[in-house]
């Protein structure tokens, strides 16, 4: 059963390049995919176990990775995330299609893993080995069926408004998620429109996603990560384990990532896209915390906690 | 910090000391002023038993150079070579002096192995920009500027779990966000991670900053000497010296364990020769001059952000030093 769950979470590959490269396809380690119409008995007769492609069955998505915006003034350097957690919040009943350019594949798969949605991913052939080694990877992770853990409920209106706080309170590692009516087993609960979260604030949607930061407190925070400023983290998790998802969106290699984790974990284990013999260092728990150090990750890497 | 001797240095002045023309270093001069400085501080007929005062054989000692306005200026590699000579004087072995700054690609421009005998270490904690594996996880300041979600910043690991003794050899440097860099945004700055961070805006926040980090332990009581490096100094645009035309020579150097009083007599050379060059005062707060952009690059009226000397006085608050010059003793020695 568990392994129907996460056969049916793993992204799948649409590949558009006909049946004669069956070849480079199972050399990727790939033997499902969604292909055109006209060509799924081609590929289902080469061994594949093989779909038809229909766009309409799916949500597009941008692509995800960062945006050096140096034409902007900002207060920062720091980089603009395009990443599509707050968007699986908002939608999580349905499938999503991603077209990618050249070098995100690997990242669309994780971020699409990461959050537990279906999801379809359109690459560029050169991009398949890469995207082939992350499926292996997502293959090989020992499988948790956990539940999403947050800080913050946000009642969702559907608004353009809502939906960017949303996205400046993923981007910021303020972990929410979108509640039909305030739930307390949250910290806060954001209702945009009330009289503690007025509509016209939320306009400037960083300005309110600091807003609701100060009200939570860092010391509240279930997550907290320093040393990078491209990484996005999800937390899963029940009484006694957590798992921390780390989706890395910025083309390059973090060096050192400090994560800090609300409540004590005896135990942390690292598994790391990429990287070999990875394993966490300068691991301790303390204040009512668990921090630990990646020492190096490519685009994903999941940690695994346990009491 | 402040160390054995607060509330004193001593300067010492040798015309000699470098050719503006050529910025070659006179090395027999370059000696001593070292010694002769040392000596003032400690009132030792001997610079060795001066040395001897603030550092034993077993020491591993850190000497934290300023490379951010390397190669045009930085911690003079003949001034290093003979720190690293008188520590030889009193047992502590090349293998136990490390040189330290937190940027590779600055230190690398610098050279500091064609000067000091082998087997000294040349320690950067980013090798790769941004890394944080070389700092301490345990040992930051937690603090939120301006809303970042990194609010830490980490002391270089080689401080906290290496070093007995540091040496700080700043560089006398103009500070566009901290008004002039000596031996507290020196030590502060580049012993510490993230910490650009306070100077996003106009306005900053290293009136506050630099004290606050430069009295973290180990850090404040592991720095027992400041040698500040004034042969060069730079009166605009620092800390960076892309180009010759704000480089000066002061021809000097001064030495204490203080870092507040140091920097007190640093202020009134960054700001006497802004005021020589008609410069902005480093006190001049009006946002008339601040503008975005490149345009400091080129005009010594147009700065960056609204400068904050007064963290040297804030440092002197929090206990690091003497910064009332009237209760400075300074010892001026001229070669």
């Amino acid at each position: 059963m568990l392994a129907f769950f996460f056969a049916a979470v793993l992204p799948w590959l649409y590949w558009d390049q006909g049946a004669a490269t069956a070849d480079a396809v199972k050399q990727a380690g790939i033997d499902r995919l969604y292909v055109p119409a006209e060509q799924e008995t081609a590929w289902k007769a080469a061994g594949f176990n093989a779909r038809a492609f229909d766009a309409a069955k799916f949500v597009k998505l941008p692509a995800p990775g960062v945006e050096y915006r140096a034409d902007v003034a900002t207060a920062t350097n720091v980089p603009w995330v395009d990443a599509n957690g707050w968007r699986f919040e908002r939608g999580r009943s349905r499938a999503y299609y991603y077209d990618v350019p050249w070098r995100k594949a690997a990242l669309a798969a994780a971020e699409a893993y990461a959050y537990g949605i279906e999801a379809v991913i359109h690459l560029e052939p050169r991009d398949l080995p890469a995207f082939g080694r992350m499926l292996a990877f997502l293959r090989g992770m020992e499988s948790a069926e956990l539940p999403a853990l947050a800080n913050i409920g946000i009642i969702d209106d559907g608004s353009r408004e809502t939906g960017e706080v949303l996205n400046l309170l993923a981007r910021r590692n303020l972990l929410a998620r979108v509640v039909t009516a305030p739930d307390p087993k949250y910290e806060l609960n954001v209702r945009i429109g009330s009289k503690e979260y007025p509509k016209a604030e939320a306009a400037d949607p960083s300005a309110f996603a600091s807003l609701i930061r100060r009200k939570l407190t860092d010391e509240k925070r279930l997550l907290r990560l320093y040393g990078s400023d491209v990484v996005l983290g999800r937390l899963t998790g029940d009484a006694t384990r957590v798992r921390v998802h780390l989706i890395n969106y910025g083309g390059g290699k973090v060096e050192g990532l400090r994560v800090r984790v609300r409540g004590a974990y005896t135990h942390g284990m690292l598994a790391a896209f990429a990287v070999k013999s990875a394993a966490l260092i300068d691991y301790n728990t303390a204040d009512d915390g668990t921090e630990f150090t990646i020492p190096e990750m490519d685009v994903y890497a999941v940690v695994d906690l346990k009491k | 910090m402040p160390g054995l001797y607060p509330g004193k240095v001593a300067r010492v002045h040798a015309e000699n000391s470098i050719d503006p023309n050529s910025e070659k270093v006179d090395v027999p001069t370059v000696r001593e002023m070292i010694a002769q400085g040392m000596r003032a501080l400690t009132d030792d007929a001997d610079a060795r038993d001066s040395w001897a005062r603030l550092f034993v054989p077993a020491d591993v000692v850190g000497i934290k150079v300023n490379c951010s306005g390397a190669p045009g200026i930085m911690s003079t590699p003949e001034v290093v070579a003979d720190i690293v000579r008188n520590l030889g004087t009193v047992g502590v072995k090349p293998e136990q002096v490390w040189i330290y700054e937190r940027f590779q690609n600055q230190v690398d421009t610098v050279h500091y192995d064609r000067f000091v005998p082998a087997g000294v270490h040349i320690w950067t904690a980013e090798g790769r920009r941004g890394t944080i594996l070389n700092y301490d996880p345990n040992t930051y300041v937690d603090v939120n500027f301006f809303g970042e979600d990194d609010t830490r910043s980490n002391l270089a690991r080689v401080v906290s779990e290496r070093f007995t003794k540091i040496i700080n050899v700043p560089n006398m440097k103009d500070h566009g966000a901290a008004g002039v860099t000596g031996c507290l945004k020196n030590i502060a700055y580049g012993s510490f991670s993230n910490v650009a961070r306070s100077h996003s805006g106009f306005k900053t926040n290293t009136y506050s900053f630099i004290g606050t980090l430069a009295s973290v332990e180990p850090l404040r009581s592991r720095t027992v000497l400041a040698v500040m490096d004034g042969l060069r100094g730079v009166w605009h645009g620092g800390p960076f010296s892309p180009s010759r035309k704000f480089r000066f020579y002061p021809k000097q150097m001064i030495f204490g364990t203080d870092p507040v009083a140091v920097d007190r007599l640093l202020l009134d050379v960054i700001d006497g020769k802004r005021k020589a060059e008609h410069a902005t005062s480093v006190w001049d707060r009006s946002m008339a001059h601040i503008k975005g952009g490149n345009g400091y690059d080129e005009n010594p009226s147009i700065d960056r952000f609204v400068r904050e000397p007064g963290h040297i006085e804030y440092a002197g608050k929090l206990g690091l030093g003497v910064y009332d010059t009237g209760k400075i003793q300074i010892r001026n020695i001229e070669i």
